[in-house]
């Protein structure tokens, strides 16, 4: 039985907390008033960061959301595996990503550095293959 | 003592595990290379196993299991799998690695061979290694070439910062390697006496590392016109990261052995190299999808000494493979560029001649250049 988004987000918090302490400071800094929906499969999360804290819930109100990303397991494994280009997953209609451009790119830095810290990490490592 | 046995290898190729108490835990890895091309089936195959980080604490190591392959047809074939601590199995007496569920390295000492067996994704490998050759450590090499040869400044300087760096370097000069390798259901049957094996180890982090370029041409001393083995390394240290000391080892099909250090050797590199090329870990393709680091299309080692004995090897590489590993300390990342290479092997020794293409595996490592 893979691991559920929601709980798959609230576990990765709490190693970052642990682990990352320093970065994930920066990180809460950087996503101020971000409101983020992750579709994975049928399964839905939306990450909120407010007044430096963040938080991790089924739904948002009406409006609330500023980036909304659809996509699911198997794109998600194809591409920490290399298989695939995010701009292949775009292209093919596999990844939707919704949300003004320069949030977006805001979006993107961020998670980018989340996947970067997975590299030294073999808890952030193991823990993502709980998705699967 | 400056030779091995064969009987050595358990304890020169063992794992050396550091203490509980070593303030460096983190920064702890080491890892055996195996390396063989069968020319029958003209497979190449590079696996690694390794171990990283603290190897007491599950949530700081792990181990890990990668295979670069390349296939008759040059495609590359590559595979990564982190094996967690709990499932890991190595001990400080033994080159052993028990990876459960995903490989497995076993040392026999009664017929001082390997047996490696795994299957990672799409690529299984069950493969029979008995070692033909001693193992040689890096000090051994280190003394016959002081030995041998008018010391000079940059001997010093790579050997004191290759010993403050690795705790292990060892090398199995000669395997022979037969079983199966089979790629996405596609088997190999791989029967061939030119594997080669490497083992690395020590408490550092990548930004301290400036690279290096070592290989081994994969020689059939059985053949006519190939000699008993190649080898080369260029280790690159100092502050500037820029200075390089090496050479290569060229040992005839009588036991000649002549080193040809850089001093006498003229390295030149041109081109780009427009084949294969396969990244690991997967995720470098995400962080980095414009990520090609540069190499070359043609590598030329051109050597000679005092005697008028010379060497020229002309690299070609076949397929890459670029692993990326990331620092713990900082942001620093190192690119291993790992190569499947055809090497033209022209040498002159003792007043014979040779002139051969062979099999070659060349690792180039480098700090990752950011930008």
């Amino acid at each position: 039985m893979p691991l559920r988004l929601k709980r798959f987000l609230e576990e990765l918090l709490k190693l970052l907390k642990e682990d990352f302490p320093a970065q994930l400071e920066k990180l809460i800094e950087d996503a101020e008033g971000l409101t983020y929906l992750q579709v994975l499969d049928d399964e839905r999360a939306v990450i909120t960061v407010k007044d430096r804290r963040i938080t991790i819930t089924g739904k948002a109100r009406k409006g609330e959301t500023n980036i909304r990303i659809y996509t699911n397991r198997t794109l998600l494994f194809d591409a920490l595996e290399g298989k695939v280009a995010l701009a292949e997953a775009l292209a093919a209609g596999e990844l939707k990503v919704f949300g003004d451009p320069l949030t977006l790119l805001r979006c993107y830095a961020i998670w980018e550095r989340v996947m970067s810290l997975a590299r030294t990490s073999p808890r952030f490592y193991f823990l993502t293959y709980e998705l699967r | 003592m400056l030779s091995s046995r064969v009987e050595d290898t358990p304890w020169v190729d063992s794992f050396d595990l550091p203490s509980v108490f070593d303030p460096r835990l983190p920064y702890y890895k080491e890892w055996h290379d195996f390396v063989f091309f069968d020319r029958a089936s003209q497979l190449f195959g590079l696996l690694n196993f390794a171990i990283h980080g603290n190897p007491y604490d599950s949530k700081r190591g792990y181990g890990a299991v990668l295979a670069f392959l390349v296939d008759s047809g040059g495609r590359t074939h590559t595979a990564l799998k982190l094996i967690p601590l709990s499932k890991l199995k190595v001990t400080p007496f033994t080159p052993d690695f028990h990876g459960e569920g995903v490989a497995s390295v076993s040392y026999s000492p009664g017929s001082s061979s390997f047996s490696l067996k795994g299957g990672i994704d799409q690529i299984a490998f069950d493969l029979h290694a008995p070692v033909v050759l001693a193992p040689v450590t890096m000090s051994q090499i280190g003394l016959e070439v002081l030995f041998k040869n008018r010391l000079k400044e940059e001997m010093l300087e790579v050997a004191s910062e290759m010993a403050s760096i690795w705790d292990k370097w060892v090398e199995l000069p000669r395997l022979k390697v037969t079983g199966t390798v089979s790629v996405g259901g596609t088997s190999y049957s791989v029967d061939t006496t030119t594997g080669y094996q490497d083992h690395e180890g020590g408490r550092f982090d990548w930004g301290s590392v400036a690279g290096w370029d070592t290989g081994v041409l994969l020689c059939d001393p059985s053949l006519p016109g190939e000699p008993e083995r190649v080898s080369f390394l260029f280790y690159r240290y100092g502050a500037s990261k820029e200075s390089s000391y090496g050479g290569i080892i060229v040992r005839s099909s009588d036991g000649e052995e002549r080193f040809f250090d850089s001093e006498k050797v003229t390295i030149t590199r041109s081109g780009e190299f427009a084949g294969e090329r396969a990244y690991l870990p997967g995720v470098t393709r995400l962080l980095y999808p414009d990520y090609r680091p540069s190499i070359p299309a043609t590598i030329a080692f051109s050597g000679s000494d005092e005697s008028s004995d010379s060497v020229e090897i002309v690299f070609t590489p076949r397929a890459a493979c670029t692993i990326v590993v990331a620092g713990m300390r900082d942001e620093s990342e190192t690119t291993f560029n790992e190569m499947y290479c055809n090497a033209t092997f022209d040498a002159k020794l003792d007043g014979r001649t040779y002139h051969k293409t062979i099999p070659c595996w060349f690792e180039s490592v480098r700090p990752r250049r950011w930008g």
